[in-house]
């Protein structure tokens, strides 16, 4: 029985769990099972509708030009009440049709590369925003019913970075204009503001209060309290929809100017929804906690970061609308899982992905090696490949992929620290310098002289019959180390030898790197 | 006029080795030239960069980068390469704006030297009264502007890491500018510090590309490539065949020996980056015989014995014997743990050694005085009170300024040190 994400209840996972439970243990020996697996015992199973059309033509260089996370996406007006349910209906199957149907893809041609790159691009919004359906209804459910009731409310949304907040946000603000005008109401001004791009908090009330039409008279907050605080004498006035983007650049120590935003919301003829997005979840608890006194503290959405199967889904909705097989799939469910267990950051994955392509970019042009080698290249990655599938797909696939190879490269590259690799290609005395440090941080002594580490360093080197060299020079390489982030060294004295010494690496690092040596290896024991 | 060029001519014939030395040191300081060696590989370092830039070029997309690496490794002279041989390739297709942590660390300044770079670049007037917030609404016009015109903008940040402190609003403005498909830019980050991407803020750091290329010290078949590639004179210049071919002869023969071999292995056990090697090389190059005009072994080992100087060493060469002893007087002192002393406590110690040893070399209470004066002037001791008081020369507190290692090295190799010296040493 697989596992289901029980917090993500879209409509797709429920028609999966039907799938699974009439199929019977749908390979799932592992958990979740790649889409892969599922979708071979799926076409048994399934009776379902002819497939929907085949993925659209390749799009131009510029194409999307207008689509980004911070600009309003098009193609999505009119079906995006509609998209949903006709998303849940056949979305495995059109990917098992279209995988099928797909060719083989030719990397040495630098058109179907750049489309690939592009897609995988972090600016190229997709049509369609998938797995936050769940969020998205909530702020739009939330949204409309103080459309509806003319009140006005607050919203905090919050979650880690790179888990699709501003992307969706900019759906709901297109879905709830367009709702307003389908249901005969006036709909509402929208504002965005990216915190981040203010000089002064207090900014922040003047570009609100510009929409308002300002007198010059009083301040912007004011302004704005006025107006909220007395009924409108024209019935025609249009509600707010106020986005704040990264909202802890608000956060003061007196912390007065999030307050009073947020205490705008509160008036008794307050107009305006105001929503926030954030990192911390517990920002409105921490920072405003009069709020509650008040009784009306924000609605909180979280926006939990991506699991494996999510990053799954949405890059195979990426790569769904490109008509060749680029990655193995095995080489997405590697990126997945590692990126999952990380962060859940879908912008990690996407650079991940791009990574690959161009590892395998620069394979393709330094050699014409045949594939047959990649069976046996297959060493060092993170999970076993399973030769039977591997064997098959081969037999399917004829030319180059992006393999598991290509991946777990990509992966180390990203995820692996390059202190390993510094302290492994420094020179001999640098090296026998931390050594020392290593060993005489060993103990309870967090921090020393530089005379010490002096005596320690001259220590080493006499047990190892290499002749130390002299405190200039030891001096000149304690500072080179400190520039590369390896030493900390602080102290305003005079004489540098009274300076501190601090070791910013960890000791089993400077221990593992030189485990090459046999001398270090002795000499860290 | 022509007299002159014919004389120029002549002294040339004669002494075609000036031209030699101008030429070695030209190429040791240029770094282009020193780099251009590494730059056919494949795995190097400037392939791989400009293969991220020219991508973002051809491909219209956008990349951010770091490149780290330790002082004089060559950062910053590869990305002038890249870029250097991009904008030839490429002629109006790329905009380059420079930033530098140490002179931009405020936003505010930072945003101001950014459109002003870009007034220049594009011929537009720059006004200084500009405000922050026009600042950076002209530099988001201005990515919009490029991106449709299919120009690339590169920002070059050196010294990444001290943008990184404080809140960050340039890295977060410019890494989130290039999340829109309406920019085209590389953002290219150089720092020393090897954790850089650490000390970016979680939000920055998702919204960077975790490219990193490592720029680590060449290897010893790279080294010899490279002293090969510097030092090997061209044999079609100028320069008379003969001669050309017999330098060359000269420096192979010289590169295989083993003791230069020695010489570069001590020389770059302490540090070997690319910068420290190349002031070597300088070294070495200046010392070259002007009359021979060939390059030797003993101009490679002078230029080493004078670059791994010791000063305080040196110092103690040239001292006197009664200054000797006060120096050893003086650390036996410190050895006893008697830590502020000064003349007085020194002559006493002087005076207990000679009754219990039976020295042959005592001085009287001037000559010491004398010495003990010579020794405050050269600054091997100090006084500590350093206000300066009126007491007499004799009871104010001094402390020494060389350790006690190097003051053993400098008694070892003095030229007729008395044993008894080393011996008071080492007890």
């Amino acid at each position: 029985m697989p596992t289901i994400d029980c917090r993500n209840s879209s409509p797709l996972k429920e028609i999966v769990a039907v799938k699974s439970e009439r199929s019977g243990g749908a390979g799932g020996s592992e958990g979740d099972s790649t889409f892969g697996k599922r979708r071979l015992t799926f076409d048994a199973a399934a009776g379902q509708d002819s497939p929907t059309s085949t993925p659209t033509k390749l799009k131009s260089l510029r194409g999307c030009r207008n689509s980004s996370p911070n600009s309003p996406l098009d193609g999505s007006k009119e079906d995006s009440g509609k998209r949903l349910p006709s998303l849940c209906r056949s979305p495995v199957k059109r990917l098992h049709d279209s995988v099928d149907r797909k060719q083989n893809w030719n990397p040495s041609d630098p058109g179907q590369m750049s489309a690939v790159k592009e897609a995988l691009h972090v600016s190229t919004a997709p049509q369609t925003v998938v797995c936050r359906e769940d969020e998205q209804k909530r702020i739009l459910e939330f949204c409309k019913t103080c459309l509806e009731q003319e009140k006005a409310g607050s919203l905090y949304v919050c979650g880690c970075p790179g888990t699709g907040k501003s992307l969706s946000m900019e759906k709901v603000k297109q879905q709830v204009v367009d709702w307003a005008r389908d249901e005969g109401l006036q709909p509402p001004n929208v504002i965005t503001i990216n915190c981040a791009s203010l000089t002064n908090t207090t900014e922040i009330f003047s570009k609100i209060a510009d929409k308002h039409q300002q007198k010059k008279k009083t301040s912007p907050l004011q302004h704005l309290r006025d107006i909220y605080s007395q009924k409108q004498q024209s019935s025609d006035s249009k509600m707010m929809v106020i986005i704040a983007d990264e909202l802890d650049y608000l956060i003061t120590r007196d912390r007065a100017v999030l307050h009073d935003l947020f205490m705008l919301t509160t008036f008794q003829f307050s107009r305006c929804i105001l929503i926030g997005i954030a990192n911390a979840i517990d920002l409105a608890d921490r920072f405003l906690p009069r709020l509650q006194s008040l009784n009306c503290k924000p609605l909180v959405v979280t926006f939990r970061a991506y699991s494996k199967d999510q990053i799954l889904r949405i890059l195979w909705e990426r790569l769904m609308e490109l008509p060749y097989i680029v990655f193995q799939s095995q080489a997405l469910e590697l990126c997945a899982r590692k990126v999952a267990a990380a962060s859940g950051d879908m912008r990690k994955a996407l650079s991940v992905c791009r990574n690959a392509v161009e590892m395998l970019e620069a394979e393709m042009s330094k050699s014409s090696s045949s594939l047959s080698s990649s069976v046996g290249e297959a060493t060092d990655q993170q999970t076993p490949p399973d030769l039977e599938v591997f064997k098959r797909q081969q037999n399917i696939t004829v030319t180059f992929q992006v393999r598991i190879d290509h991946m777990a490269a990509a992966l180390s590259k990203t995820f692996r620290s390059p202190v390993v690799d510094t302290i492994q290609s420094l020179p001999q005395h640098q090296q026998i310098i931390l050594c020392s440090a290593a060993k005489f941080f060993r103990g309870k002594k967090k921090d020393t002289t530089i005379e010490e580490l002096n005596k320690s360093y001259v220590g080493v080197c006499k047990s190892a019959q290499i002749p130390p060299v002299g405190i200039l020079e030891f001096l000149s390489m304690c500072s080179v180390l400190s520039d590369q982030g390896l030493f900390k060294l602080v102290g305003q004295s005079r004489d540098d030898k009274l300076k501190s010494v601090t070791l910013k690496v960890d000791g089993s690092d400077i221990t593992f790197a030189l485990q090459g040596v046999r001398f270090f290896r002795n000499c860290l024991q | 006029m022509g007299r002159d060029k014919e004389k120029e001519k002549q002294r040339q014939k004669r002494n075609p080795s000036e031209e030699v030395l101008n030429l070695l040191r030209s190429r040791l300081c240029n770094p282009n030239f020193i780099f251009r060696l590494f730059s056919d590989s494949p795995e190097s370092n400037y392939s791989k960069l400009r293969f991220i830039i020219s991508s973002s070029i051809t491909e219209a997309s956008n990349n951010s980068i770091l490149l780290l690496g330790p002082r004089g490794s060559g950062k910053v002279a590869v990305l002038d390469l890249v870029l250097g041989d991009l904008l030839q390739e490429y002629p109006d297709a790329i905009s380059v704006i420079k930033l530098n942590g140490l002179l931009h660390n405020d936003d505010i300044s930072a945003f101001k030297e950014i459109a002003r770079q870009l007034c220049v670049e594009h011929q537009l007037l720059f006004s200084k009264m500009a405000s922050f917030d026009d600042n950076s609404q002209f530099m988001i016009a201005m990515l919009r502007e490029c991106g449709l015109a299919h120009k690339t903008i590169a920002f070059v940040l050196d010294e990444f890491d001290l943008f990184a402190q404080g809140k960050q609003k340039l890295l977060y403005s410019l890494l989130d500018a290039m999340q829109s498909v309406t920019s085209q830019a590389v953002v290219i980050g150089v720092s020393c510090r090897m954790d850089a991407d650490q000390l970016l803020e979680k939000r920055v750091r998702s919204r960077f590309s975790h490219r990193k290329l490592l720029f680590l010290p060449p290897s010893k078949e790279d080294i010899e490539r490279l002293l090969d590639h510097l030092l090997a004179l061209p044999l079609d210049s100028s320069l008379p065949h003969k001669y050309a071919a017999e330098f060359n002869g000269k420096l192979k023969a010289t590169l295989a020996d083993a003791r230069f071999k020695q010489i570069i292995d001590t020389y770059l056990n302490s540090n070997f980056t690319v910068n420290h090697l190349m002031r070597f090389l300088f070294q070495a190059v200046s010392y070259m015989d002007l009359e021979s005009g060939f390059l030797s072994l003993e101009n490679f080992k002078t230029a080493l014995s004078s670059i791994q100087r010791q000063p305080k060493m040196e110092c103690i060469r040239d001292c006197s014997i009664a200054e000797l002893y006060l120096l050893v007087c003086m650390r036996r002192l410190e050895v006893k743990e008697q830590n502020s002393y000064n003349f007085h406590s020194v002559m006493t110690e002087y005076k207990s050694i000679h009754d219990s040893f039976k020295t042959s070399d005592y001085y009287s209470r001037n000559v010491c005085l004398r010495a003990f004066e010579h020794l405050l002037q050269r600054e091997i001791i100090r006084f500590t009170d350093t206000r300066g008081s009126s007491q007499s020369i004799d009871f104010r507190p001094v402390k020494l300024l060389i350790s006690s290692a190097e003051l053993h090295e400098g008694l070892k190799s003095y030229h007729s040190c008395p044993a008894m010296l080393l011996k008071l040493m080492d007890h």
